[in-house]
């Protein structure tokens, strides 16, 4: 059926206008009844001015998503510079033109009014506008005097996920020229526990399969994740499982989510028992000999461990822990078992906890049980957060690693130095020299965004580094996505500058109580430069630039080089980079990374081949991302690294990981050699097992010159790859040639290697329940208690015990957890800016089982304190609901503004107030950090409710 | 002159049966509005539990803010039905059918004439204020009825007699006019209500006098006081229905006090349906005070009525003032100031 | 001829407000004014279900019945339009709509609404130029042979907009390879589904079901 245009309303007389005339045109209709009638007129005031519409020739932009990593496509139309549509992308793979209330606002960024409009600061008290020069004066020279007098390691660099992979990239390097690991972003705070946990089980920290292979799943295990709120087009493919494979859709969450209203069986979890959970369901398995005897042989090493610890959590062990029935354990159990290929997905309530990397690596193994990874319809499908902090994290914009997971050793240093054509010295001499507890600042983790509050606020003494942290950037982060509000003011009191960098002014620019030195520089949107988004699928997308940056709004990347040039690094920064004016050329960036990012196969998506998947998202078949004929024929969509080799070798990248059933030139894979060969006496690389047309045919270690000239296959090499191959790996070889040589033997670059559920270098080798350090459950801290406190992690000390044997649950009997909505991402402070959005979510809240609002006296939509068990406290509206159990209220954490019941509205710069303010749910979270990425606790915690 | 009368009384009844024709093509024609099978089409994979809740409304949750709408209006089918179904015909068949009475009564009974000539003696029977208040009052009222009229049947007419640009201003005004007079009258109302209370309450010869039909028919004239049963049933009905038709419009032309969408369509539909019987009752008012007795309208206009026609209507009144008059021989009718003789002429 | 109706399935409606969002985008409606809104109902419960509602376009619509002004047409599709020139703000056709889809710009004294303002199926309205046109009741995609934005924007499919017929078939095939028992009206019986393999085999008939839907949004 085909609607016939009926041309009248359509069709003008079409000439066109400049963009000026455009913008300025008034928004009064005229003309046509309203004008003839005297009285119809006024009614039609507006509230606001609506676009003009315009017969100028329209332009189609095409752009992804910017607000979570599903990472939907867009057609953006553009008239004379002014974003006047946006249409459904229904060739786009990933969404078939599908979006959820976030990505269908997306044309109001190119017209909020609620952007931070030119650079500013305050001065006593007042914010003034500046000119960039002077900001970038003032702020560098301030910069540079701290330096000077501190050391590099007393400026925090706090990047976003929200970056480009280009920016991201540029902005470790620019960390890393200036000479401090204290850079992160908000994978930190996002699925960092998921990329430690999942990389040292098997290889790579990232989804297993894509959203379209989920089609293919015949059950689906949602353990703290909401991907209807989270990731609402992600439920499209998960609808179609759930639709056309009957698949089995498990909840286990807390709360009855939306997705819980989708799913074929629902389980409550008390909050934070992850772990013992998951040995529950694998204590059914085993007991049933339900697990996959031949895959564990042939790919995992240490189930036998894991067996040991599960005997452990016996049904009625099980169900003092986490609440949850034998029925329902075994209920579960079955179905997952029994419907196979099946997949598991956790997002931040799996994460972010204490306990954090022991809840993703069960997650692992109770996938490695059933033999679901590496195989389509299976997997461990974690979805991302933002857009890009999958790339921002590949991209190493983070404390612990260069980009691509090289590490901060002397090799990595070094490969990156080559890569950027600078000299290694002079690196080496940007760095603090001294060597602290954790060693030299150059080759130890800086401090973490989780605990930036910590690195200001903590004795220097007893921080790894020369001072504790004078100045913050924070380069598109929100604060209020970070616990501990209460410190966290009393940390940006202390600190001597900050400089937030945003296209709003974030929570960071009102929290504080200062009157002076906070600097807020104006970014732009991803919609008004260009560059490439990886999303969580590992599929990299590219965008086109929609609009000129708005007001004096400047992309990310010419700012880091304002800034790199004021700070006098500028050359060495750029060295690889043109700079048009002040804006270097993103496509030179692209490319800069793909010389250097082997480990991750980041190598062989150019801007080039990008553009091509860009520009033909029909060609990529539904089911598959396979792109059948056209430019990329053969292709992935997106090229899911690892996409091996150079650009010219035309890898179409591995859309599914660790699936054997493919050779790797197809984008087939096994578990990663990244272990050793041998634990413990034991073999660990893979037995009986290779991927699809592999000329070794069992497990085989990582490859290396070496392993080539053993094997015969050096001379495979030409001349030139052989000059650079010599004495490096395939993670260092900078011509691709020991990729191209394993991959045309069958092999996998990184060796064939089992899994292993056993890390031996973690605090728990195999994953222990271990209580929250604020838990009602006083019983059970015996048990299973916490760790000891640490020295030091990540340069700070660490609190576990001493935080834990502190009983305060008579004071704070409720368990307090945080989360989504569908409206709004991270702190909000770009969403709730957006009044399409803001509309539809006007009030922060707090849920309350009717039970424990009865015992409190509370009615829905009465204020109540909320407050937590470090005694920050909020004032909220009360939503009676039971969606919670009786036990545990959640608040989302988006919103911000408020403080402890008093709005921070006349501290925002005039014209910027988002159009919500409410209270962070932040400001009430308390302390708990992973052990192994210092991922904060948000998922549970104590409180206590009473009437406002 | 007698064939001038019949002419004009020939066109009003073919103006009554004209209408009564129309209303009777005007009762709805169309099937009635399924709600349920709309929203069976536009919602699928629901089942028989939910849509029990459906039509409670229980427990639901609306994307937009501070909605208190079900998400299905179960009253609003009922409620387009009692208004399209049956206040709109019944109006038109209550109106014509009291204007055809009128009309038919007319052309058999003719006017009430004055049984003997005129005294020249004049009564005060209004003050200025009062018939100050009658005249607002009898504005406010006809403006809001024939706008009331217009907002009802005005559709079927006068879009496609003058096209949509006259309507449009036409409808406008006509609500403008009638949101922003409506309370004007309703405070009108209740003032000419206090103010006549005392003059209105039943006596036991009103009984009488209904019993006698007014003496409209028989040439009889029962015993009335100032005010006679049919003067005093107005007043009540206007005291009764009046108050339910301010009531409603008032509940309808201020909602801002979270009035819900059932409490709207139940006060329109209460307001339609008084205000209809107010219309229609006060033809007979209107016909009474006008072409239906001889002198009656000059009393509204000037205050005064001739003892004749006092006597003929009013006996009961015009003997209380003559005692009066008798007792207090120094005042002088013609004289004082209407105030004064109000005091004394009129019992109240 | 077409007749253009909108369908929620109920199964697949997960309340991400994207078909609230998407009409925000394509007609730029003031705050206050949500031409769709999501309601769910048995929130928290596990018989939770989301429906998204705006003007269902009636076939015999009771707002066209009520409405003193006349200010209510039908198209040839099938769509439900009014004249906002001639719509007084008297608020009749909000009483009388079994969807609450009517809504008004205020809620004033005296009755001040301002003019009416409710989804148009994207098609919108009465006015001499594609500016009044625009400014006064949003996009006219149906012109342009487009289908509404809602629709076309559905996060999961669920709301279909097209042709009545159209789009019951999508729906009618959606529900018969969901194996639900008596048609939609149940919830779907795993255990009549021992061998889930042998859905598979028929997932030729479901990708078709479901590429119609994708068509039906794409192409109207």
């Amino acid at each position: 059926m085909r609607l016939t245009p009926t041309p009248s309303a359509t069709e003008t007389s079409g000439l066109g206008i400049n963009r000026r005339q455009f913008l300025k045109r008034s928004g009064v209709a005229t003309g046509g009844l309203a004008a003839a009638s005297f009285m119809a007129a006024p009614m039609m005031k507006r509230a606001e001015a609506k676009t003009e519409v315009s017969s100028a020739p329209v332009e189609t932009k095409r752009t992804i998503c910017s607000h979570c990593s599903v990472g939907c496509g867009v057609y953006a139309e553009v008239q004379e510079g002014v974003w006047t549509k946006q249409e459904p992308a229904f060739d786009h793979p990933f969404n078939r033109g599908a979006h959820c209330a976030k990505g269908a606002s997306l044309r109001e960024h190119g017209h909020s009014d609620r952007r931070l409009k030119y650079p500013m600061k305050l001065e006593g008290g007042k914010w003034k506008k500046l000119s960039w020069e002077q900001a970038i004066e003032e702020v560098g020279d301030k910069v540079l005097e701290l330096t000077e007098e501190h050391g590099p390691d007393s400026i925090y660099w706090l990047g976003s996920a929200k970056f480009s992979n280009e920016q991201a990239y540029l902005m470790r390097k620019f960390a890393a020229l200036f000479g401090t690991n204290n850079v992160d972003h908000q994978a930190r705070i996002c699925h960092s526990t998921t990329v430690a946990g999942v990389a040292n089980t098997w290889g790579y920290g990232a989804m297993t399969n894509s959203f379209n292979d989920m089609h293919n799943c015949r059950s689906i295990l949602f353990i703290g994740s909401n991907p209807s709120e989270a990731h609402p087009v992600a439920m499209q493919h998960i609808l179609l499982a759930k639709e056309r494979s009957n698949a089995e859709i498990i909840v286990v969450d807390p709360r009855f989510t939306r997705t819980a209203a989708k799913a074929t069986k629902f389980v409550r979890l008390r909050p934070g028992t992850d772990v013992a959970y998951i040995w529950g369901l694998l204590w059914h398995i085993f007991e049933n000999g339900w697990e996959d005897e031949v895959y564990i042989q042939q790919r995992v090493y240490g189930m036998d461990e894991v067996r040991a610890e599960v005997a452990n959590f016996p049904p009625e062990e099980v169900e003092r822990i986490t609440g949850v029935g034998e029925a329902d354990m075994l209920d579960v159990a079955r179905r997952l078992s029994q419907n196979r290929p099946g997949c598991v997905v956790w997002c931040m309530g799996g994460t972010q906890h204490s306990t954090g990397n022991n809840n993703t690596r069960a997650y692992c193994i109770l996938e490695l049980a059933l033999g679901n990874i590496g195989k389509s319809g299976g997997g461990a499908n974690i979805f991302r957060g933002h857009d890009n902090v999958q790339g921002a994290t590949d991209l190493g914009l983070m404390s612990h690693s260069l980009p691509g997971y090289y590490g901060l050793s002397e090799g990595a240093w070094k490969h990156w130095s080559k890569v950027w054509n600078v000299d290694y010295n002079w690196i080496q001499n940007r760095y603090d020299q001294t060597e602290y507890h954790d060693g030299k600042p150059m080759h130890t983790n800086g401090i973490t965004v989780s605990r930036w509050v910590d690195g200001v606020l903590e004795d220097p003494d007893r921080i790894s580094q020369r001072t504790a942290l004078k100045a913050m950037f924070y380069w598109g982060h929100a604060v209020n996505s970070q616990t501990r509000g209460p410190e966290m003011k009393q940390a940006m009191a202390k600190l001597d500058m900050m400089v937030v960098v945003d296209p709003y002014p974030t929570i960071a620019a009102v929290m504080h109580d200062r009157t002076d030195g906070v600097y807020l520089l104006p970014a732009s949107t991803q919609f008004e430069t260009r560059g490439s988004v990886t999303n969580s699928s590992r599929s990299l997308q590219w965008r086109d630039q929609v609009i000129e940056p708005m007001f004096e709004s400047k992309p990310d990347h010419e700012i880091m080089y304002l800034m790199a040039k004021k700070l006098g690094f500028a050359d060495e920064l750029f060295r690889n980079i043109k700079v048009e004016g002040s804006v270097p050329h993103v496509e030179d960036i692209t490319r800069e990374f793909n010389a250097g990012m082997w480990t991750v196969g980041y190598t062989a998506q150019s801007p080039e081949r990008m553009k091509a998947h860009q520009q033909n998202w029909h060609t990529f078949d539904f089911e598959t991302l396979k792109a059948r004929g056209g430019p990329a024929d053969g292709d992935f969509y997106g090229m899911p690294w690892p996409c091996w080799g150079t650009p010219e070798m035309g890898h179409p990248g591995t859309p599914i990981l660790y699936d054997t059933s493919k050779s790797v030139a197809e984008g087939g894979l096994n578990f990663r050699a990244r272990f050793g060969v041998e634990h413990d006496g034991t073999n660990i690389l893979a037995e009986g097992s290779w991927s699809k047309g592999a000329e070794i045919e069992d497990g085989y270690p990582e490859f290396t010159d070496k392993l080539l000239k053993q094997l015969g296959w050096w001379n495979d090499l030409t001349a030139e790859e052989k000059q650079a191959a010599e004495g490096k790996n395939w993670k260092t070889d900078l011509s691709g040639g020991i990729q191209r040589v394993c991959i045309k033997h069958g092999c996998a670059p990184f060796g064939n290697a089992k899994a292993r559920a056993l890390v031996w270098t973690f605090p728990d080798p195999i994953p222990k329940h271990r209580e929250p350090l604020y838990t009602a459950r006083r019983d059970l801290v015996k048990d299973y208690p916490t760790w000891p406190d640490s020295e030091s992690i990540y340069r700070l000390p660490t609190l576990y015990a001493s935080i834990q044997n502190k009983d305060v649950s008579a004071k704070y009997p409720i368990t307090l957890t945080s989360g989504r909505l569908v409206e709004y991402e991270g702190g909000g402070e770009e969403t709730r800016s957006i009044p399409w959005l803001a509309e539809l979510q006007q009030e922060m809240f707090v849920e309350i089982n009717p039970a424990l609002a009865n015992d409190e006296g509370i009615k829905d939509g009465d204020m109540v304190w909320v407050e937590g068990a470090e005694g920050g406290r909020v004032k909220v509206m009360a939503m009676v609901t039971e969606r919670v159990g009786p036990d545990v209220v959640f608040m989302p954490f988006h919103f911000g503004g408020v403080y402890e019941g008093e709005s921070l509205e006349s501290r925002y710069p005039e014209g910027t107030v988002p159009y919500v303010l409410g209270e962070s749910a932040n400001t009430a979270t308390t302390y708990g950090y992973d052990p192994v990425t210092l991922m904060q606790e948000t998922k549970v915690t104590l409180c206590r409710v009473s009437l406002a | 002159m007698r064939a001038h009368f019949t002419t004009s009384r020939l066109l009003v009844v073919i103006m009554f049966l004209s209408l009564m024709v129309a209303s009777l093509w005007l009762a709805p024609h169309a099937m009635a509005a399924d709600p349920s099978a709309e929203i069976g089409q536009a919602v699928g994979t629901v089942d028989a539990d939910t849509w029990r809740q459906v039509k409670d409304g229980d427990n639901s949750i609306d994307s937009r803010h501070d909605s208190n709408y079900n998400l299905i209006n179960q009253s609003g089918e009922t409620w387009r039905q009692i208004r399209n179904r049956w206040i709109s015909p019944g109006g038109l068949i209550a109106l014509g059918g009291m204007l055809a009475v009128l009309a038919i009564f007319y052309l058999l009974v003719g006017r009430n004439d004055l049984d003997h000539p005129r005294s020249g003696k004049l009564m005060l029977r209004w003050t200025a204020l009062e018939r100050a208040m009658h005249w607002t009052l009898a504005t406010l009222f006809l403006i809001l009825a024939i706008t009331g009229i217009n907002l009802l049947w005005g559709k079927f007419v006068f879009r496609n007699i003058f096209g949509d640009v006259f309507w449009a201003n036409m409808i406008m005004a006509t609500k403008l006019a009638h949101n922003y007079l409506g309370p004007l009258f309703s405070i009108m109302l209740i003032l000419v209500l206090a103010k006549w209370l005392s003059l209105n309450l039943p006596k036991k010869h009103d009984f009488e006098w209904f019993r006698q039909g007014g003496g409209m028919i028989k040439g009889k004239h029962p015993d009335a006081g100032f005010a006679n049963g049919g003067e005093k049933a107005w007043y009540w009905i206007l005291a009764s229905v009046g108050l339910v038709v301010i009531v409603s419009g008032l509940v309808m032309d201020f909602p801002i006090f979270g009035q819900t969408r059932d409490v709207m369509q139940w006060t329109n539909a209460f307001h339609g349906i008084a205000s209809l019987i107010l219309i229609a009752v006060s033809f007979g008012h209107i016909y009474i005070g006008t072409a239906g007795t001889e002198g009656a309208l000059e009393g509204m206009k000037t205050g005064y009525v001739d003892e004749t026609w006092a006597k003929q209507h009013h006996n009961l009144w015009y003997d209380e003032v003559k005692q009066a008059e008798a007792a207090d021989p120094q005042s002088d009718p013609a004289t004082a100031p209407d105030d004064a003789l109000a005091r004394q002429q009129r019992p109240n | 001829m077409a007749q253009m109706k909108f369908l929620c399935d109920a199964e697949r409606c997960i309340e991400c407000n994207g078909c609230v969002t998407a009409c925000k985008n394509a007609n730029e409606t003031e705050w206050g004014i949500q031409r769709r809104r999501v309601v769910t109902l048995d929130d928290g419960k596990p018989s939770e279900v989301s429906i998204s509602v705006a003007c269902m376009h009636c076939d015999d619509a009771p707002c066209m019945a009520v409405c003193p002004t006349e200010c209510f047409y039908k198209t040839d599709d099938g769509i439900v339009l009014h004249d906002k020139d001639i719509c007084i703000g008297c608020g009749y056709c909000l009483y009388a709509c079994p969807f609450g889809a009517p809504q008004f710009p205020q809620q004033g004294a005296f009755g001040e609404r301002g003019k009416m303002d409710k989804c148009t199926f994207c098609a919108g309205g009465p006015a001499e130029s594609p500016e009044e046109e625009y400014e006064k009741y949003g996009a006219n995609r149906i012109s342009e042979g487009k289908l509404p934005l809602c629709a076309e924007m559905c996060s999961t499919k669920a709301l279909l907009a097209g042709d009545a017929e159209t789009v019951s078939d999508i729906f009618r095939q959606r529900v018969v390879y969901r194996g639900h028992e008596d048609g939609a009206w149940s919830p779907v019986d795993k255990a009549s589904h021992p061998d889930t393999s042998a859905n598979l085999t028929t997932s030729s008939v479901t990708h078709q079901a479901d590429s119609l839907a994708y068509d039906a949004a794409r192409k109207g």
